[in-house]
């Protein structure tokens, strides 16, 4: 498939042509028909949708788990997450496998997007800062906006977007709230 | 320079140390007690000397030279010297602890520490102590008393080192082994050499090109210095010349060392090792063998060798001790291989993917109906099975080492409580993995204080119910189809059910104490914040402890039964499984979600027969037993229509039984625990996931939290289900 493809691992690891100290290299995909971008440092790699475990009493951002080469590693679904409708998961559906956290907290884990579009790089003077409001998204998910041949496509703050330690809280309050 | 890795070794080692000498303080009554309690604090107090920590250096110096001592029997090894050592042990420890946390020179308070308990030594050391004196005490005797030693006051050793290329890669600091022989003596002369540094480009900073000349005034035995270099010994070249040694002796080290001659024959002269006349008369020898040939040369090194008598016997006897040691020491070292606890998690890791793969690999030959290709794969499955088996009893420990940890804190704690309590251990020699034990400690731990504290009743009430003066706390490990059982058992009191049931109620814990039966009662006291100690004691009573302990096994997958006679004892179980990292596994369907149940727990697989009574009470008819039952769809919220025909399996935990309901049953399958991440860390009734030979995931039931989770559920619903008790 056109849209699978594997990303390097870190930026570090592109040939040195391809950095370049004015702007960074960004995955764009869409999602509800909206385009996103996200900085290629925190993404190992893009996989097909498909071969999903259901974790029986999670909230509905947490898709599941897949197998990934032996890891078992969770999928959130972007859409419910930004609290929008379940993305209905399609042929061009993806995964796209994050890294997230500091150093001695890494997680992997996955998330769902419609497609996958390309890698491009933004120069750092075409992005500016998030807008404090008129976006649906909440403001501390959006690292920037960033104008791509005369299109603007937001930028997510991975970091916020996949937060361990708050997703993790959420999947928490929703089992006690069924206990009680 | 990687100092840091030779010094988690000296942590680790200190670590061994330690505990050797407290197993030792705890049982003082041998000679071969007492040498291993001196040995301890002398190798560790060395090997401290060569990271420079004066301040460890330095305390154990004092315990040392008063446990050398009490070894040599001029002081008796009394009750309340055995504590002031215990205390210092611990301190040491504790000094050992500052250094892993990266505090070399000690806080301020381990430093207080240690002046309060060198005031506590004082009175037990000689009454001129003196940095040298321990070392001397060192010697032998027949070296103590050679006649060449008593000439003079201080003999001057010679040393002469040519660090090995590599020792800065090995994280030695070469100037650490002169901090330690400053500590043996004085330090009168000290020449560089630095021939060996090569120009410009050839130099590697990485590399050490350093010798050293030295002299120094000191009152030690041969081995002492030999000893000071035994962590380079291997690359470098070291010569150690004892004093007065003839004139030979450092004509034969001008000769063997690679530096001119004259060069080195000065730093002698300077060191007033030798004479200048010496020093000429030898170098014009040297000149004429020279002349005569290689040959000639080589015997004669030879007989050098042979002639020399300036070596003292002992030097000779000590030399010979070393290299029987050394003999020794590689048929030890061939017994067992120490390795990092990190490797062996690795390769139990790479084992679980062998595992995985090949169950992917059986689940296509049995598709491919090829005969030949199931042969293959039927001897693969046969051998990874041995590997598997193979690689977890690697990470076997024996519970030993835990349960006599306890020897201590049982000392302790009684003493301080004023109780008369024996401890006896059972089983010592039980296996488990390692990652088990050391989530063992913990829980162990509260349960021992407990069984202290509470349990075993002062000795008035304990005359007044005839029992001995004497508690007796018990641990005990066996092994019991397929799982680990710990027992922690004492004779005291037992629990009071009718205060448990008090408090209980009080708390809203229960409505209906009649329902209950003892078991459930007793396990009551898991509950958190539940205490029914009248008085809280520093110790426990503080209701926070048990549900640790309660926590801690559950995260081992494992259960607790107490069993407890109101005036006669308590018993406490915890049944573990032998392994945390591959199971045998029952696969079960829901919907189409599969699932892996323990296979240890399975009893027995069946149809869901007619129900008993009413579909609100979840009980079954088990050859005429009724058996509650739960319906994983239900309980896991699981979408979509009841199949017509459902399954039940039975599973038991301790004297538990309950029916789980499923879709289908899938047969059963070795399977490597993975845990499920910090995303999923509120997840109830699962205990973690694994991958199938189709290389889809699949959820390993908590069977223990489901049972839970299902009554919580349900209204009026008794805390636990049936019991077979």
């Amino acid at each position: 498939m056109a849209e699978l493809m594997q990303v390097s691992q870190r930026q570090s690891q592109l040939p040195a042509g391809a950095r370049s100290s004015q702007g960074n290299q960004y995955l764009t995909f869409s999602l509800g028909g909206e385009t996103f971008a996200m900085e290629i440092r925190c993404i190992r790699e893009v996989i097909q949708f498909g071969g999903l475990t259901l974790v029986p009493l999670m909230p509905d951002f947490i898709r599941g788990v897949i197998n990934l080469r032996g890891a078992v590693v969770p999928v959130i679904d972007l859409s419910v997450r930004f609290h929008r409708p379940p993305s209905d998961p399609s042929k061009r559906t993806c995964i796209v496998i994050l890294e997230v956290g500091d150093e001695e907290h890494l997680s992997t884990l996955g998330v769902m997007v419609d497609n996958v579009s390309e890698v491009l790089e933004i120069m750092r003077e075409d992005i500016e800062p998030a807008p404090s409001f008129g976006s649906t998204l909440r403001a501390d998910f959006i690292q920037g906006v960033g104008k791509v041949g005369g299109q603007f496509v937001i930028i997510l703050d991975v970091n916020q977007v996949v937060s361990v330690e708050e997703l993790a809280s959420l999947a928490a309050s929703r089992g006690d709230g069924e206990a009680t | 320079m990687d100092l840091d890795r030779a010094k988690l070794t000296f942590i680790i080692e200190a670590h061994e140390l330690l505990d050797a000498m407290e197993t030792s303080l705890l049982a003082p009554d041998s000679s071969e007690s007492v040498n291993a309690m001196f040995r301890a604090v002398h190798t560790i107090k060395g090997s401290a000397g060569l990271f420079g920590l004066d301040s460890i250096v330095r305390f154990a110096h004092t315990v040392e030279s008063v446990m050398d001592r009490v070894r040599a029997g001029s002081l008796p090894f009394t009750p309340s010297l055995v504590d002031l050592i215990l205390a210092c042990h611990d301190h040491m420890a504790r000094q050992i602890e500052e250094l892993q946390e990266g505090e070399e020179n000690g806080s301020p308070g381990t430093l207080a520490a240690s002046e309060a308990l060198l005031a506590r030594l004082l009175p037990y050391m000689e009454e001129t102590p003196n940095p040298h004196q321990a070392n001397k005490s060192l010697v032998s005797p027949s070296w103590q008393h050679s006649p060449e030693e008593e000439e003079s006051g201080q003999p001057t050793w010679h040393i002469s080192v040519r660090f090995g290329e590599e020792i800065l890669r090995q994280g030695m600091d070469p100037l650490s082994f002169l901090r330690y022989l400053m500590t043996l003596g004085t330090i009168t002369h000290l020449t560089p050499i630095l021939d060996r540094l090569p120009a410009g480009a050839a130099f590697d900073p990485e590399h050490c090109y350093l010798g050293l000349e030295i002299d120094l005034d000191a009152q030690v035995e041969r081995q002492v210095l030999e000893d000071v270099f035994e962590f380079v010994r291997e690359d470098s070249q070291i010569r150690i010349i004892p004093p007065h040694s003839k004139v030979e002796e450092y004509l034969k080290l001008i000769r063997e060392l690679p530096e001119g001659d004259l060069y080195l024959g000065e730093i002698l002269v300077q060191g007033k090792c030798l004479t200048p006349k010496d020093l000429e008369e030898a170098l014009s020898t040297q000149r004429q063998e020279a002349m005569e040939g290689g040959t000639v040369q080589g015997r004669l090194l030879g007989t050098i060798v042979v002639q020399d008598q300036a070596l003292p016997p002992a030097v000779v006897a000590a030399a010979l001790d070393k290299q029987k040691r050394a003999k020794e020491k590689p048929s030890h070292e061939l017994k067992v291989v120490k390795v990092q606890a990190e490797k062996l998690d690795r390769l139990v890791d790479l084992v679980g993917e062998l595992v995985i793969a090949g169950a992917s690999a059986n689940t296509l030959a049995a598709k491919s109906m090829d005969s030949r290709v199931l042969e293959a794969t039927a001897v693969i499955t046969k051998l990874v099975e041995e590997i598997r088996d193979n690689a977890l009893s690697l990470r076997m420990v024996q519970i030993g080492e835990t349960f006599s940890r306890f020897r201590r804190i049982v000392r302790d704690v009684s003493q301080e409580l004023g109780k008369s309590i024996e401890l006896e251990i059972q089983g010592a020699e039980t296996e488990l993995d390692k990652s088990i034990v050391e989530k063992l400690s913990d829980p162990l731990m509260h349960l021992v204080r407990n069984s202290i504290d509470h349990g075993i009743e002062p000795l008035e009430i304990r005359r007044a119910r005839g029992k001995p003066d004497t508690g007796s706390l018990s641990l005990n490990a066996f092994h019991e189809s397929g799982s680990i059982v710990i027992e922690v058992a004492d004779d005291g009191g037992g629990l009071n059910r009718q205060r448990i049931l008090a408090k209980a109620v009080e708390r809203g814990l229960i409505q209906d104490p009649a329902a209950l039966t003892d078991q459930e009662i007793n396990l009551l006291i898991f509950e958190p914040g539940f205490s029914t100690a009248e008085s809280v004691s520093k110790l426990s009573g503080r209701g926070v402890g048990m549900d640790v302990v309660k926590r801690n096994i559950d995260e081992l997958r494992g259960t607790i039964e107490v069993e407890s006679y109101e005036g006669a004892g308590t018993t406490f179980r915890f049944r573990l499984p032998l392994t945390l990292a591959i199971i045998d596994g029952f696969q079960v369907l829901v919907e189409d979600t599969s699932y892996v149940i323990p296979l240890d727990i399975v009893l027995e697989c069946l149809d869901l027969g007619p129900i008993l009574e009413s579909e609100q009470n979840h009980l079954i008819n088990l050859r005429g037993e009724a058996l509650p039952f739960l319906r994983l769809r239900e309980v896991f919220e699981t979408p979509g229509p009841f199949p017509a025909r459902e399954r039940v399996v039975v599973v038991q935990i301790g004297d538990t039984r309950a029916g789980i309901v499923v879709d289908r049953l899938m047969g059963e399958f070795q399977t490597v625990i993975k845990p499920l991440g910090e995303l999923f860390r509120s997840v109830k009734g699962l205990g973690g996931s694994t991958i199938l030979g189709s290389g889809e995931v699949a959820l390993i039931l908590d069977v223990n939290q489901l049972i839970q989770l299902a009554t919580a559920r349900r209204p009026n619903a008794r805390p636990r289900l049936s019991t077979t008790a």
